[in-house]
């Protein structure tokens, strides 16, 4: 900005006199997010999963809560639950036999192979939404987990408020641990210091007991959770930015604005935050993560989504222990959440390639 | 500078006051208490144990007794576990978190500091790249999956290492699994942290300076943007360091590590008054001193910064 | 001395790995036996008056050997410390006759370090949880533990220095079993002076058990060594018993299975069918029952077709054999069936009638049934019953209900204070008898009537139970209330008894018999 002289309200031109075309910082760093290909591959992967996240309820997937109990720890297929319930049960009863010293099976146990394989082509189930079903016709192209119920469709709407917490999560840890760790680093003092000395003892508060005693006043609704993630997400992010404006404030562009008569409002959120919004970015993009798996503890408290419906944290939770017998159930939920990550952090750092004012013309 | 850090520290001593005095009253609000109990224990046994404990006193009475006792350096008695008192707890398994954390959070800033320098420096290159889809792995990867799967690898496949258990059971070699999948998640922070500052300060006018100067990238690097580019890892580490070091519950019942990290979570759930007390002493000392450290630490690192 | 013993053993040890390469009969019998198991979590404590959980109870049976102990597979009470006893005509006063034995540190115990270790237990000081129970049969105790009277009024006495005698408050045909329990454990009282709370450090720790304490380190592990000076030490055959506290069961099982522990009793929910299938896996139905209880304050289950209604929509024989998988037993009644007292089966599952209860109630096609909460303390488990009650209620019955679960301490809060729709529950016979589920769950003023049950009938013919001699006629009228409660009632939900589950190599480990009560003693136990 500083090598473009304003000569009058209409055009703008830069030291050799020649008209620049007025370009704003969102234009200038649009384009150059466009050229970064990780991070446009990141853009369009966020953008699938908010699709796919909001519209779940209209894909053709099964609900996230239909149990059927025989279709338990089915393998990714794309072939008819039946067969692979089938088969699953005649290696277990074969095992059983086995276990009993027996290479035969006995009588009662083909007579329930025979009803079971009877039953795979005739048995109908009415679903929760009422609608009636040959039940082991059904596909489960990512499995099922220990109820029956289809893994797909808990992983998409597991993204549903995993993505939405991460979000928010974020969100709040900028608007708050931002504006106070800027304020704090400028004005500096007593100010400063009181809050740093809040901040510590913020993190030294046993946070699980917090959320116990929050959720025994307030009961466990959503916007408690969101809450509750609220209160100490911000911490660190405050400390990191109070220190990059320390370092920042006696600045000379920082001495500039503060001599031509620029307020404290004005230099700490008009110079001294988007000269941190690199680090403020990435710091951001690395805690949504945290806040995913923040969320899976939360729900071990109690505080949270309710079963049936799970999060992607709790799907991981629940399939680490399932990682040598049915471990789809560990990894597709493990890299649903990974390539999310993935998106976002590429994402962010390319949104801090793009935004950093250094870098303006470069590129 | 020095009446600076004179001032800070002796701010120290209320802040420890504060955190103390609101944990004593605030952990009494969860609902239950350190004897609930499956089987109802009878109301004429409760009293029993109550006196027993001095819980039947006004909070206001337990509280300068808690408060003469810390000053003394007695944190009191377990409520759960009765054998031991806190400080017997404490002192046994603060070191052991040390030695992990330590390690984790050593190899984390080396590695970490290691890959966010070349990434900046060969920003938009495939070493850039990779190494931070590595660091993104290590922080989306949450630790209670790292440590079951490095464990199937290396212990229950390979059978190169003991599949848990603490140096005193298994030797050396029992603290390479805890000690990696602890630092992953430190180091993928660290190397994105601090590749995002290198990136400001290789483009900061001083650097510039250097450049023109004809100095060697080896000289400005570690000489000029090193020193500049650690301050927000540096802030970082204050609380991530505290964290590290008073163990982490995951890691400790994954690999059975006897540290602290198990006192902080189960005696939450406990509600074991003096356990949570004790824990929360511990951490926050350690954080406040941390964060002391940092604040002094920031002058050194950049000379642009003055404490008025 | 024990010094020595350590360095023995490690010479020993260092022997083995070096011979490793060599034959592995070379000299078997000269390696010590070592059994590994997991104990599951961190003990409270090491005294048995400061101690509450299985767990602990797994250690005090090495360490501890009461007037009584257990025979290994079937708990009936034989002589321990006692080598003989007899009985009053009347019931009231039993007299033990005690072995002359010592402690393992040499000091003999007589009958008045019994009288001295059961006055220490009872003295509010101490504030032993489980007070209550010598509380409950032994004249003038309950009065000593709540500070109402003296402990020279506890009918307790030492005749001589080998002859204890005791006196109860009433006939109590099951006093001899109860004597298993720790509430009633001999403590080295000339330690506890001497040392203070300091007695149960390892350095001091003295006791007059199968085993001794050789090293504890706390979330690490307790080695016990073999007691020499044991009375019975010719059947004591593992030489080394290592308890370790493990938490996490998938921790535990790679353990298990790369034979670093030889018995583990958990395994992750999603390994359990592959474990089934493990030749080491020993199930045993056991005295729990797994429950649902309802706030019976509370509208609409105040009302007892409701109740039938929600009971009656459940298929059990689906749900342990689909959702908990571990060989569990369907439950209609509340008592998990004894040898004299076969379950009560008194309701059975039907759908329809279900339905036509609930309209009965009001409810018609589940309308207008208020939203409904199913309270359950966090764990995997019971999260999946919670999810599958859940859907069932929904096809069924068509009624909406949410599950909530809450961690431990929370759970028990808002449980024991009827802040709940449904509540899970468990619940564990303390002793074997009818009594300790149909008298502590549901008798209208018992303190676990966590649903707040209440029927004068169901009270007067526990009463009428209590007054009555042991029998087929006593446990005729118990029957008849049980009956009462689930038929008429359904004073709670039951799902099902439990079954034990535990990994250990049977062909390996002899003298481990599953029981009732999952209880093991070590005496007796041996390598084949």
């Amino acid at each position: 900005m500083s090598d473009t002289i304003i000569k009058n309200k209409d055009t703008v031109l830069n030291e050799f006199d020649q008209p620049v075309k007025g370009v704003s910082l969102m234009q200038d760093a649009w384009r150059r997010l466009k050229k970064n290909k990780m991070a446009m591959f990141g853009l369009v992967t966020l953008i699938f999963y908010t699709i796919i996240s909001l519209s779940a309820p209209l894909l053709p997937i099964h609900s996230y809560k239909q149990q059927v109990l025989g279709h338990q720890f089915l393998k990714p297929s794309l072939r008819p639950a039946g067969e692979l319930m089938y088969e699953r049960q005649d290696k277990l009863i074969r095992g059983m036999a086995a276990k009993e010293g027996r290479t035969e099976l006995n009588e009662a146990e083909i007579k329930k192979l025979a009803d079971l394989k009877a039953s795979i082509t005739t048995e109908k189930k009415v679903l929760l939404n009422g609608e009636e079903v040959l039940v082991h016709e059904r596909v489960y192209p990512l499995g099922t987990d220990s109820l029956g119920r289809d893994l797909l469709a808990r992983i998409i709407y597991g993204g549903q408020v995993s993505i939405l917490i991460g979000l928010l999560g974020a969100i709040t840890s900028v608007l708050i641990g931002v504006v106070l760790g800027a304020l704090s680093g400028y004005i500096g003092g007593t100010f400063d210091s009181l809050m740093m000395h809040f901040v510590d003892i913020m993190y030294s508060l046993p946070y699980m007991l917090l959320v116990i005693i929050f959720m025994a006043v307030f009961g466990r609704a959503i916007q408690n959770l969101f809450f509750a993630l609220a209160i100490v997400s911000w911490l660190t992010v405050a400390r990191v930015v109070r220190g990059q404006i320390i370092s920042l404030k006696n600045s000379e562009y920082v001495e500039a604005a503060r001599s031509s008569g620029a307020g404290t409002g004005r230099i700490v959120f008009r110079h001294l935050i988007p000269n941190t919004a690199g680090v403020i970015i990435v710091y951001t993009t690395l805690r949504v993560p945290s806040f995913i798996m923040l969320e899976a503890f939360l729900s071990f408290l109690g505080l949270g989504v309710q079963a049936p419906f799970a999060s992607w944290g709790v799907l991981i939770q629940d399939g680490v222990y399932a990682m040598t017998t049915y471990p789809w159930l560990l990894w597709f939920p493990a890299a649903a959440m990974t390539l999310f990550l993935f998106s976002m952090n590429f994402l962010g750092d390319g949104l801090r390639d793009a935004m950093d004012p250094q870098s303006k013309n470069k590129l | 500078m020095s009446k600076y850090i004179f001032r800070r520290a002796l701010g120290l001593i209320p802040t420890m006051f504060i955190i103390v005095t609101i944990c004593f009253f605030f952990i009494r609000l969860a609902p239950g208490g350190p004897f609930s109990s499956e089987k109802k224990i009878s109301p004429q046994i409760m009293k029993n144990i109550e006196a027993k404990y001095h819980l039947d006193e006004p909070l206001v009475i337990q509280y300068v007794r808690y408060l003469g006792d810390v000053i003394r350096g007695d944190l009191g008695p377990s409520y759960k576990y009765k054998d031991y008192d806190v400080n017997f707890y404490i002192s046994r398994s603060l070191p052991k978190s040390i030695l992990l954390g330590s390690l984790a959070l050593f190899f984390a800033v080396i590695m970490g500091m290691g890959a966010g320098m070349l990434s900046s420096l060969r920003q938009n290159t495939w070493i850039d790249y990779m190494s931070m889809s590595v660091a993104v792995v290590g922080i989306s990867v949450p630790l209670f999956v790292i440590g079951p799967v490095l464990m199937y690898i290396f212990a229950m496949q390979l059978n190169l290492l003991p599949v848990s258990g603490w140096i005193s059971e298994r030797g050396y070699s029992a603290l390479i699994l805890p000690v990696f999948s602890l630092s992953l998640p430190y180091f993928a922070t660290i190397a994105r942290l601090s590749r995002a500052s290198f990136l400001e300060a290789l483009r900061s006018d001083y650097v510039r300076t250097a450049k023109a100067k004809g100095l060697k990238t080896s000289v400005i690097m570690f000489k000029h943007v090193l020193k500049g580019a650690s301050l927000p890892v540096v802030s970082y580490l204050g609380p991530a360091f505290s964290g590290i070091i008073t163990g982490s519950i995951v890691i400790e019942q994954i690999f059975r590590i006897p540290g602290l990290g198990r006192h902080f979570v189960q005696s939450a759930f406990n509600r074991d008054y003096t356990m949570i007390m004790g824990t929360v002493i511990v951490y926050s000392l350690f954080l406040v001193i941390m964060n002391f450290v940092v604040d002094v630490l920031y002058g050194y690192l950049d000379p642009r910064i003055s404490y008025k | 001395m024990k010094k020595l013993l350590i360095t023995l053993l490690m010479i020993t040890v260092a022997f083995a790995v070096f011979a490793g390469g060599g034959k592995e009969e070379a000299a078997p019998t000269a390696d010590p036996v070592v059994f590994s198991f997991n104990n599951g979590t961190e003990i409270q404590s090491l005294d048995p008056g400061n101690i509450e959980g299985v767990p602990e109870h797994r250690i005090y049976m090495a360490l501890f050997e009461g007037l009584v102990s257990y025979d290994p597979a079937t708990l009936d009470p034989i002589p321990g410390l006692a080598k003989s006893w007899s009985v009053s005509d009347d019931g009231l006063t039993w007299t033990f006759k005690l072995r002359k034995t010592n402690w393992s540190d040499g000091t003999p115990i007589t009958a008045q370090t019994v009288v001295d270790s059961w006055l220490r237990f009872l003295s509010p000081e101490l504030a032993a949880v489980y007070a209550y129970l010598p509380g409950m049969i032994i004249k003038g105790a309950d009065a000593y533990n709540s500070g109402k009277g003296s402990a020279d009024d506890v009918g307790i006495r030492a005749l001589d220095d080998y002859t204890f005698q005791f006196e109860l408050t009433g006939p109590a045909p099951y006093a001899l079993g109860m004597l298993t329990h720790y509430a009633f454990a001999v403590v080295p009282m000339h330690v506890i002076e001497k040392y203070g709370d300091k007695w149960t450090m390892p350095e001091n720790f003295v006791g007059n058990g199968p085993y001794t304490l050789t090293s504890w380190d706390p979330q690490e592990k307790i080695v016990m060594d073999k007691n020499p000076g044991y009375w019975d030490a010719d059947n004591v055959k593992i030489d080394t018993i290592v308890a370790y506290p493990i938490e996490d069961e998938n921790t535990s099982l790679n353990m298990y299975k790369q034979g670093d522990l030889d018995w583990v009793m958990t395994v992750p929910d999603a390994q359990l069918d592959s474990m089934k299938l493990d030749p080491t896996y020993v199930t045993n139905a056991t005295f729990i029952t797994y429950y649902y209880q309802f706030n019976t304050t509370k509208a609409p289950y105040d009302n007892a077709d409701v109740r039938k209604a929600l009971s009656m929509a459940i298929d059990r024989q689906e749900l342990v054999d689909k959702v908990t998988r571990g060989g569990q037993f369907p439950a209609y009644g509340l008592t998990p069936p004894l040898a004299n007292y076969p379950k009560v089966v008194a309701f059975k599952e039907d759908f329809d009638a279900a339905r036509a209860l609930l309209a009965k109630a009001g409810f018609p096609n589940g309308e207008g049934f208020p939203k409904a909460t199913i309270l359950y303390n966090t764990s995997e488990g019971h999260k999946k019953i919670a999810e599958y009650v859940q859907q069932k209620w929904k096809e069924v019955l068509n009624i909406d209900v949410t599950i909530e679960n809450q961690e431990w301490a929370t759970y028990l809060d808002n449980k024991q204070n009827q802040n709940f729709d449904i509540a899970r529950a468990g619940w564990q016979g303390d002793y074997v008898d009818p009594n300790t589920f149909l008298t502590d769950l549901l008798y209208s003023t018992a303190g676990n009537n966590d649903g707040r049950y209440n029927n004068p009938k169901y009270d007067a013919l526990l009463d009428k139970a209590a007054t009555m001699p042991e029998g087929k006629a006593r446990y005729d009228v118990l029957r008849q209330a049980e009956e009462l409660a689930f038929s008429e009632d359904m004073a709670l939900m039951p799902f099902y008894y439990y079954s034990t589950a535990n990994w250990i190599d049977t062909n390996v480990w002899g003298g481990w018999t599953p029981t009732i009560l999952d209880v093991h003693p070590w005496k007796g136990m041996f390598k084949k």
